[in-house]
This record gives structure tokens, sequence and C-alpha cells, in this order.
């Protein structure tokens, strides 16, 4: 019983957190200090490596999808997504090439021909390495703050994008500018948030991790 | 004469072919309103059901999760996600007549449209019949459910020895259109489910995790 109401206390005071998080967001007075503070995320950004936790929302659904993994990041252009619960698949990008490990089965394909990978590629680096908030041509950038985090609203400009995703947000922690979470709402409403926990930046990555073998 | 005994035996061989491959077995006939007495749960599931998808539509692969709520009597939530999150598509199919909610751009065509209908009408048993017969296939350990519409036959194929139904079957004047395997069952719910049609080049597999 203990264990029961500690856990729905627990439960609560994180859902305030979150939602006290939310609120307490204002927008940028200082832009030129932010874009200042938040170039050093490009600059700081060599590798990271990173358990992560994504989460689908569906409106008509109650509780929203959870899966999660690991995630490594190499400067400049690879990247590795490992998906291991509750199902296993591993998506890397390395340079133009998209390798693809679903379950036993190996995929290759290169950016040039899969449109919709490349874009995805193209928005997750560009998210964590902070050339996406940095790209007028494709977004319109809003910038909030609180007192540990900076906030970046980005509304796609153009149209194929726009069809897909309303708004990304991409959370950044000040204490060492790297990128907490990132939420890619949709114009429904529907969203996926993933969360980057434990952290590890700038450490050497074995470069197998963005090599796929049957 | 020898023109009338050809026609008379092609005629022969044509509605021989066409004829009802259960004719000989025992059957019985129900009244639509019975359709529960068919051993078939995965409609009538309170749950969200998500299984891991890959589809396979004549050059292009989609892969993601497919999320299936029943929302309430008939109606039904139907959405496609990439691993990513993403949205593929997100329909609602109410009594049998599929609505898009969203659908990314290159499927959104009227021709993909109606043939998702069809398949998640057969999955989910929602399609519009005329009558319920079943029989009795000793030999094979099977009873075969099958609800009939005009020219249009659905087969909901039970083994008796499971109680469970592993195959459906969607024909047009007996020719098969779309054959579905349904495979492993985690109590009420097939685990694996792989979705064939015969006229085109589409083919899902599906496999639970939720």
């Amino acid at each position: 019983m203990t264990k029961i109401l500690s856990t729905i206390l627990s439960l609560l005071i994180f859902s305030c957190i979150i939602y006290a998080q939310d609120k307490n967001f204002k927008e940028v007075k200082d832009i030129d200090k932010a874009q200042l503070d938040l170039a050093k995320l490009s600059e700081n950004t060599n590798s990271i490596q990173s358990t992560f936790i994504q989460e689908k929302h569906l409106s008509f659904l109650t509780e929203n999808i959870i899966s999660k993994g690991e995630f490594y990041f190499q400067s400049p252009n690879k990247l590795r997504w490992e998906y291991s619960d509750p199902f296993e698949y591993i998506i890397v990008f390395n340079d133009k090439n998209i390798l693809i490990k679903d379950e036993n089965k190996l995929s290759t394909f290169d950016t040039e021909s899969n449109k919709m990978f490349s874009e995805i590629n193209n928005m997750m680096i560009g998210s964590i390495q902070g050339s996406l908030f940095t790209d007028s041509e494709r977004f319109n950038v809003k910038y909030y703050e609180n007192t540990s985090q900076y906030l970046l609203e980005l509304d796609p400009k153009l149209p194929e994008m726009k069809s897909m995703i309303k708004t990304i947000n991409i959370y950044i922690d000040k204490s060492d500018i790297s990128v907490s979470s990132i939420k890619m709402i949709e114009s429904s409403d529907d969203y996926t948030s993933i969360n980057f926990i434990n952290r590890k930046m700038n450490q050497p990555i074995d470069n197998e991790k963005f090599n796929l073998n049957k | 004469m020898r023109n009338l005994i050809l026609t008379s035996s092609l005629f022969f061989l044509l509605v021989s072919s066409c004829s009802n491959p259960y004719k000989n077995l025992a059957k019985s006939e129900y009244s639509i309103n019975e359709i529960q007495k068919i051993p078939y749960a995965l409609p009538y599931s309170e749950q969200t059901i998500i299984y891991k998808t890959d589809i396979r539509f004549y050059k292009n692969d989609i892969s993601g999760l497919l999320i299936i709520k029943k929302t309430e009597e008939g109606i039904y939530r139907i959405a496609l996600t990439t691993q990513f999150g993403l949205k593929i598509f997100d329909f609602e199919l109410n009594q049998g007549n599929l609505n898009v909610k969203y659908c990314i751009e290159y499927l959104n065509k009227k021709i993909i449209l109606n043939t998702f209908e069809t398949d998640f009408n057969l999955l989910l048993m929602q399609m519009d019949f005329e009558s319920l017969t079943s029989y009795n296939n000793q030999l094979e350990s099977q009873k075969v459910w099958q609800l009939k519409s005009g020219k249009l036959n659905y087969n909901y194929i039970q083994n008796i020895n499971s109680d469970k139904i592993e195959n459906i079957q969607f024909k047009k004047r007996n020719s098969e259109k779309i054959s579905v395997g349904l495979h492993s069952y985690q109590g009420d719910i097939p685990e694996n489910i792989t979705l064939q049609h015969h006229n085109i080049k589409l083919k899902m597999n599906l496999k639970l995790i939720q």
C-alpha cells in the first residue's frame, strides 16, 4: 500500500515538474546572448551516447506508446538509433548511407533515393547539433527559456514538411548546452517526444557502431 | 451436335469450378446477428493492440507500428506510425467505412484507400453480408464460417482442435482475392498475421508487440 502511495506521489510530483517546466518558459529577451550560448551546441557536440525514451501520443489512446533504446552520434554525420524495447530495430545513418536492421533482416538505402529517411536524418542531426535552428530558410524559430533550459520552437516553412509536422520543440539544458529532449508535434496535435537520458558527451565511440552486418 | 456437346461440357466445367467447394459438407445456417458465434476475438478486444508491421506494396516497403483500437461498437481507429513515431496513416473504420483522419500523401489515393478498407474489414470482420453458414470439414479438422454477400464470400476457417480462426479467405465468384494466415495465438489475439493479395502485389506481415 505504501509502495502504491509513494508511486502515485512520485508520479504526481513528476507530472507537476513537467507541467511547471512547460509553464515557466518565457520568451528569450536577449536573443543575441541565447544564440551565442546555443552556438556552443555545435562546437561542443563532437559525439553523444545516450539512452533514449520515446513516447508517442495518439489522441485516441489513453496511454502513450513507449519505446526505448540507445542513441549514438558522431560529428559530422554518423547516427545510430537502436531500439531494443518493445521491438528490435536499428537504423544507422553513415554519411550518405542508410542501414536498417529489422530483427535479422538487413537493408541498405542511400539518402538520395529515400527522401523520407533523409529528412529524418537531417532533422535529428540538425536538432542535436544545432544547425536546424539557424536554418531560417526552412524554419521559423522562436526562443524561450527558464532557469535551467532553453526551448526552441521550430515551425517548418516548406509545404512537404508542414504536412507532416506542425512544430518541433527542442529542449536544451543550459548547464552543458546539450539537447535533453525533442518533441515533434503533428498537425493533429498528436506528438512524439524523445528524451535523452544519461548523456555522455564527447567520449570516443567505436566506429563499428556505424556499420551493420548480417 | 458436336458443338452442343462441347458447349455443354464447357458449361459443366464452368459451373462445377464456380460451385461452392463446401457443398457436400454438413452445414448449419445462422442469422446474421449470430456473427459472435465465430470464435474470433480480434474484433471484440477492448485492448490497444499493437503490431510491428511490414507492408510490401509493389516495390515499396513500409514498416512501422500498426495500432488498432476499438473505440465504440463497430468503430475502430487504425494507425500506422514509423518506428520514429511519425504517423503514416490514421484511419477510422466506422461500420465498415474507412474515414481518413490522416494519410501521408503518397498513399492517399482512392485505389489504395479502398484496398486498406477491404483489408481491415476482413481482419476486423466488419464487412456487410447477407448470410452466415458454417460447414464442418471433419477430414481437415476445420469448421468454415462463410459470410456471403452476393458474389462475395468471406471464409473464416476455424481449426477444430485449437478452436481458433487460423485462416481467412476473401473470394469473388470463388476466385481467391485475399488470404490471411493467423498464427501463434497469445490468448485470444494472433501473434503473427500475414495478409496477401492475389491480384495485386500487396503483402502485410504483422507481429504482435502489445
